[in-house]
């Protein structure tokens, strides 16, 4: 047999004994090649037939398909060894395992880290205030003074003390700018409460996010294309943002912004109900009056402010249809969430 | 606001869609919330002629009446009696609709068939009169479908106005932004002022005592007039608004001011003391009676129209119902003032009482628009009731104001925005909305707000008129940019994220609670003291009356409700703040974390199904808790080696707890939270039968350690030799004491210490339980021999002897 045949056999013997699922069969392959009237000794025999110029490479072949083959019969053996064993013992691997499992995340913390997360990429840090807020930090500094109109947006619990639980997580912008000074930039996730009454969109407590930049010649293009970025990491790598303009103390110019519906991708569905873009909050450029109560100098510092409602962009990123089932806690409406 | 279109087109042309013209505005700062089409499909209603009217033989009230459509003759049961023979009226076929949704159908009323209805004005959607059927002009054809005569259907925007924009609140408003928007040019209505009467000084007198919060006060007088129904038209228009038409007089009134945004009152004039007007504060104990029947007592600093001797209204707020018109009003004093925001919205609060004309005061009116409100109106009153005007105006106006004057640097607008738009785009601006720029040159403009535009003080709100009308939308997205502010520090909100992580990782559900708690289930779980409980003065529900206390009642109501629906384990946390009076009894605020167990959630058997023993159920809060404050850093309660300043657990003896299986927990002198199993009193509640652990945890105390940075000591190379010690102890000895006991007498060479078994029998006497540890000691240095091992070992065993009067049971 020529040099090369010894390989291809080799191949083949190979692809018999893989191919054996029986310890029987197997032992047909290894009396088949191995045996004593097999075919490799046959191909022993055969090397003194050859020119002397092949006959090493053939003997070498001839080794080869040797140990290789023993091998494998002998690994195949235990592997069939084993099955037989499991088969016979009958452990059932499909079993439950017993370990505890993950904990599951709420969708307000997954929304919360998510948002978070996205701006930490983009240098910002977190900060926090108090539930429990001064009528000053809510209202005041934030340019909406007693008496004026702006307050009634939010109707307040207001406490005994003359404090309230902040409407909002603006007040946060007013504690980091006291304290620190600029550049300020901060993403600042919270609880915030209003009087109103629960339904299938209300919550009387529920969270927002908010965050403010304040650095010298920030600019209201900065915003939308921080939003931006910010917009296709939470919902999508083609979602737009749109910028409508609105009112608010603290902000001027002031608008609210819409992300374009990432189910459709903005030719209308039910999640948009139909327009193609969703609603997600507000945003502006931090007011002068505001900059200048913490002591800033608006002339050498701008800024952008923005707000988002936690509640309603886990509803719309998740398709949860009532407010109230994110603070009902029913474990087989969390399971839903992942880790 | 609602705007009817077919009404603001009579002040600027709109060439475009409905839709179209929504979203104009709704981008330029009119939100636009909704589209109506109101009016009313007239299909199945046509004009009849009313050929007989007859008693309802079965019902007094009712008549039956025979009337012709055009083509045939129809019998129809009807409530109302103002119409006769000959007379024409609306009649309502079978089939039709109506604009109240109520569907026509041949029916039969008290015995008599009915094939129709004759409608009154509110059931065609045309105004909200019901006293009778409508009857219309005697020359309309019988048979003419009712659409004819009843006009185009209108269509109405509804837009939200926000705060800074009261100019927005008018008609004439919201044209002057739509002229600017579009192109177009305001056109303002013509005012045929006819004056027959004799001058109005000799009449009536105004005086103003209190020019801060009254700036400026105007009033006419309109003598002989008929007071009854306005002209269908304007009721129409002010239907479609929202307003409800009362008579001609006030029905003016409102109109005027949906126009031009100018709130108007009318008093009867001869219902006004020596028929004379004072501005002033109210007196102490003065009453008014308001137009809605409501009392209210006055206070001092409240801002009141009185007449020689009375308040007869509330300042820009509400008339008072004495001097208000009626039928038989024949002379009428029209006031068109200006009011200070600030008064008015402090009285309305105070009150309880709100307006549209409230409204509009406490965003500011226009100071410069209030003669022309007055003119137009007196115009209007008196064409609709044959009335005749006095000659002039009173017009108190001391200090008319100074006109504000905003300067805006182009550049500095460029800057803001970060768009690259012409100075003379941004003037272009300013001239379409009607803010006359008054200087200019290369760098900068000044702008001259006129008095509508209360909201225009400083250069980003001229900035802001740039922005919206050159389309925000327009604004490019720059590119987004990193920026790292070097000394911020976010440590202790990063510790609490980090907690949050290791809880899930330890198999926790995280649930959210809402903040607030009833009194019932804070008395339930009474967690905190009572008194340093955190009340609201005005909840919403009784169900939130307080603020929580602790995250304990929460977490149990939460197991619970999950058991009654079938949940039969949960292994839930939750991380949020509660709330309680401090020393000084100010209301504040703490971070905690929350953790409950229900069902056989601790067990390594997951099919296990059988429930819980409290010893188990403790056993695995306890080690839940050891697992928590292992994955934060700060040790493990009862692990070796003892720290004095570590984690210990004392008895507790809250009412909540199942007596017996509650503790405190503390870290080295300070309390840092509880754990234990719910008494099954308070599991009663939500028929919880087994065993419900709880675990609260102060946040911020637990998670200090997060970013510790740990020290990597090379471990010992030398074998470890391990020891027994059994013994019996007084019941009371707790594991910690042993611990501490140990600590004290501990060789370097001592390297852990495990208790293994704890049993307790009556051959081991009363009040004794039996105790077995398990000792390794290892060395750094060297391999110890058995005899040094029992050398330490016997050392130990003494000090159990001695301090614990340990009975040690060699084996």
């Amino acid at each position: 047999m020529k040099p090369r045949d010894i390989q291809l056999l080799q191949e083949a013997a190979l692809a018999e004994a893989r191919q054996a699922a029986t310890i029987e069969a197997l032992e047909a392959v290894r009396v088949r090649y191995l045996g004593r009237r097999g075919l490799l000794p046959e191909v022993m025999q055969g090397l003194k037939d050859l020119p002397p110029t092949e006959r090493p490479e053939a003997g070498r072949y001839a080794n080869d398909l040797k140990e290789a083959l023993t091998a494998l019969i002998q690994e195949r053996k235990q592997v069939l060894a084993n099955r037989t064993v499991a088969g016979q013992t009958g452990f059932d691997v499909s079993r439950p395992g017993a370990w505890r499992g993950y904990g599951r995340r709420h969708p307000i913390s997954r929304i919360i880290e998510e948002v978070t997360d996205i701006f930490f990429r983009m240098g910002f840090t977190v900060a926090d205030g108090p539930d429990i807020e001064t009528e000053y930090h809510n209202f005041d500094a934030l340019n909406t003074p007693a008496d004026h109109p702006s307050r009634d947006i939010q109707d307040t619990f207001w406490l005994e003390d003359g404090s309230l639980l902040r409407t909002q997580t603006s007040p946060v912008q007013i504690r980091v700018m006291e304290s620190r000074r600029p550049p300020i930039r901060i993403i600042a996730p919270g609880r915030c409460y209003r009087r109103d009454t629960v339904d299938a969109t209300h919550s009387a407590n529920f969270h927002q996010i908010e965050g403010l930049y304040v650095d010298r010649a920030v600019s209201l293009a900065q915003l939308k294309g921080d939003l931006t970025y910010f917009a296709r990491h939470l919902m999508g790598p083609d979602v737009r943002v749109r910028f409508r303009p609105h009112y608010f103390p603290f902000t001027e110019p002031s608008l609210e912004y819409d992300f374009s519906c990432h189910v459709c991708g903005g030719k209308g569905c039910r999640v948009c109900k139909q327009s193609g873009w969703i609603e997600i909050s507000g945003a502006g450029m931090v007011n002068p009056k505001v900059l200048r109560q913490v002591g800033y100098d608006p002339e050498t510092v701008t800024g952008y402010a923005f707000g988002m409602g936690v509640e309603r962009i886990a509803m719309i990123k998740f398709g949860i249809e009532d407010i109230r089932l994110l603070y009902d806690n029913d474990i087989r409406f969390l399971e839903q969430f992942g880790a | 606001m609602k705007v009817p279109l077919s009404w603001l087109k009579e002040y600027v042309d709109v060439p475009v869609s409905a839709a179209e013209l929504a979203d104009r505005l709704t981008f330029s700062g009119l939100e636009v919330e909704g589209i109506a089409h109101v009016g009313v499909d007239y299909t199945g209603v046509v004009v009849a002629e009313v050929l007989a009217v007859e008693r309802h033989p079965q019902a007094d009230r009712l008549v039956v009446c025979r009337v012709h459509n055009g083509r045939e003759e129809r019998r129809v049961v009807c409530g109302a009696t103002n119409f006769g023979p000959g007379d024409r009226v609306p009649l309502a076929e079978p089939g039709a609709i109506l604009a109240n949704g109520m569907k026509i159908k041949s029916a039969v009323i008290r015995g008599e068939r009915s094939d129709g209805m004759l409608c009154a004005e509110d059931e065609l959607g045309l105004g909200d009169r019901h006293d009778g059927i409508l009857v219309l002009p005697r020359d309309v054809q019988p048979g003419t479908p009712f659409a004819d005569i009843a006009g185009p259907q209108e269509t109405v925007l509804e837009i939200e106005v926000t705060p800074n924009r009261p100019d927005c609140l008018s008609m004439i408003g919201v044209a002057r932004e739509v002229a600017a928007l579009l192109g177009g040019s305001l056109r303002w209505p013509e005012i045929p002022l006819e004056e027959r009467g004799g001058p109005i000084g000799e009449k009536t007198r105004v005086d103003v005592e209190d020019p801060e919060g009254c700036p400026r006060y105007t009033a006419r007088l309109l003598e002989g007039a008929t007071v009854g129904p306005a002209p269908r038209w304007m009721r129409q228009r002010l239907t479609w608004a929202g307003v409800r038409p009362i008579n001609n007089i006030v029905d003016v009134t409102n109109y005027v001011m949906l126009e031009c945004g100018q709130p108007l009152h009318a008093f009867d004039l001869d219902c006004l003391a020596e028929r004379r007007i004072v501005v002033r504060r109210a007196r102490a104990a003065e009453r008014l009676m308001t137009l809605d029947g409501r009392e209210h007592k006055l206070a001092p600093e409240m801002l009141v129209i009185s007449d020689a001797a009375h308040p007869v209204a509330v300042a820009g707020i509400m008339g008072g119902e004495s001097s208000g018109i009626t039928e038989s009003t024949q002379n009428v004093l029209l006031e068109s003032a200006c009011f200070s925001a600030s008064d008015i919205r402090r009285t309305a609060k105070r009150m309880g009482l709100s307006s549209e004309s409230s409204y509009r005061f406490e965003r500011g009116v226009d100071i410069g628009g209030i003669e022309w409100a007055s003119r137009r109106a007196a115009s209007l009153m008196a064409a609709c009731s044959g009335g005749i005007l006095a000659r002039g105006v009173i017009d108190v106006f001391r200090k008319p104001p100074v006109p504000r004057r905003v300067r805006m640097r182009f550049a500095r607008a460029r800057q803001l925005l970060g768009v690259e738009l012409p100075n003379e785009e941004m003037t272009a601006i300013f001239e379409r909305l009607q803010l006359p720029v008054v200087e200019r040159d290369n760098e900068q403009c000044v702008v001259q707000a006129p008095t509508f535009r209360v909201d225009l003080e400083q250069e980003a709100d001229l900035i802001e008129e740039v922005a919206r009308v050159h389309g925000l939308d327009a604004v490019p997205a720059a590119d987004p940019q990193a920026r790292l502010v070097t000394d911020a520090d976010d440590t202790v909100i990063r510790r609490r994220q980090v907690c949050r992580e290791r809880l899930r990782g330890l198999g926790l559900t995280e649930i959210v609670n809402y903040s607030f708690i009833s009194d019932r289930l804070a008395d339930l779980i009474s967690v905190g003291p009572a008194e340093k409980r955190v009340r609201l003065p005005n909840p919403l529900t009784a169900d939130h009356a307080l603020l929580r206390d602790s995250l304990i009642p929460q977490v149990v109501e939460t197991l619970g409700r999950n058991r009654a629906r079938q949940a039969d384990r949960a292994a839930l946390f939750e991380m949020g703040r509660a709330f309680f009076l401090n020393e000084e009894g100010r209301p504040t605020e703490e971070e905690r974390l929350c953790v409950g167990l229900m069902g056989p959630i601790g067990s390594s058997d997951p099919i296990r199904r059988a429930a819980p023993s409290p010893v188990e159920m403790f056993l695995w809060i306890k080690g839940l808790l050891a697992a928590v404050t292992d994955a934060l850093g700060i040790g493990v309660p009862g692990a070796w080696p003892y720290k004095a300043d570590g984690l210990r657990l004392e008895p507790a003896d809250d009412l909540f707890f199942e007596p017996g299986f509650g503790a405190r927990v503390w870290l080295g002198d300070k309390p840092c939270g509880r754990l234990g199993l719910v008494a099954g009193r308070v599991r009663e509640e939500w028929r919880l039968a087994d065993p419900v652990s709880v675990m609260e945890l102060l946040t911020d105390m637990v998670s200090q350690r997060v970013f510790d940075i740990p020290v990597g000591r090379t471990p010992s190379v030398y074998p470890a030799v391990d020891r027994d010690v059994a013994m019996v102890v007084n019941q009371t000895v707790t594991h910690e004491a042993v611990l501490r006991v140990i600590q004290r007498a501990a060789p370097p060479e001592l390297a852990d210490v495990r208790l293994f078994d704890v049993f307790e029998h009556e051959r081991l006497g009363p009040g004794r339980k039996s105790m077995a540890y398990s000792m390794t000691y290892r060395s750094r240095e060297k391999t110890l021999t058995d005899e040094a091992v029992n050398r330490l070992h016997e050392a130990i065993k003494k000090v159990l002897r001695d301090e614990l009067a340990a009975e040690i049971r060699e084996s």
